[in-house]
């Protein structure tokens, strides 16, 4: 019986199901900069509107968008460490 | 930008046309005894954002009513002509007030608007929660 080679053989399948994509990163990084520019432009929004007294429907506008962009976020966060803690709990 | 927000910088936006009318209208209603006065009208047009329109709204350029105005009799008035007439404004209050009545409703519309786009993309993100 050569049970090695089946093993070998399904080592090398799961390996490339399990390797990383290569668009991966680079699509995240894209979420995250996203991010981070709607962060910014509320808190320059919120600055503005305090001390030039900017229009409020745009700080509101800007803190209801930045407000839906943490939800997102930190959702999507909590689903990964779910994930990763999973991945921890398994038996090997 | 995906829909939501989209959907929520539109409502931002008729919020903002509709307090500039309103803001318009308390303007008439200030000067309804101003004498020479033409009560301001502001006209709605649809944003243009790098050529392509956006679907917001922004107010146009603002006029004024050019209808008569009104001719007060009163001749102990300095301004009073040998008729003892002066030209009062053309503001009419019943108009003004319909039209801040109809801003008001307007607003609440698109404000009711914003919310429901919040509430709606919150709760597509409750599904990921648990």
């Amino acid at each position: 019986m050569d049970i090695s080679k089946l093993v070998a053989q399904n080592y090398a399948a799961s390996k490339t199901a399990m390797a990383p994509e290569g668009s991966g990163g680079s699509a995240f990084a894209g979420v995250a900069q996203d991010f981070m520019s709607t962060l910014r432009a509320s808190e320059s929004t919120a600055m503005s509107a305090m001390t030039a007294g900017a229009d409020p429907h745009a700080l509101v506008q800007a803190l209801a968008q930045t407000e839906l962009a943490v939800q997102t976020a930190v959702t999507v966060r909590n689903k990964v460490v779910e994930a990763y803690q999973e991945i921890l709990r398994m038996p090997v | 930008m995906t829909d939501f927000s989209e959907a929520m910088s539109v409502a931002a936006s008729g919020m903002k046309a509709q307090a500039s009318r309103l803001r318009h209208v308390s303007e008439n209603i200030a000067n309804t005894d101003t004498p020479g006065y033409h009560r301001k009208v502001v006209s709605f047009e649809e944003m243009v954002t790098n050529g392509s329109r956006s679907g917001a709204v922004a107010t146009g350029p603002m006029r004024l009513d050019r209808t008569a105005l009104d001719r007060i009799y009163d001749p102990a008035n300095p301004l009073a002509d040998d008729t003892g007439h002066y030209d009062g404004s053309n503001v009419n209050l019943l108009v003004e007030i319909a039209d801040a009545r109809e801003a008001q409703r307007s607003y609440e519309a698109n404000l009711k608007m914003f919310d429901q786009v919040r509430q709606m993309s919150s709760a597509l993100l409750e599904l990921l929660r648990n």
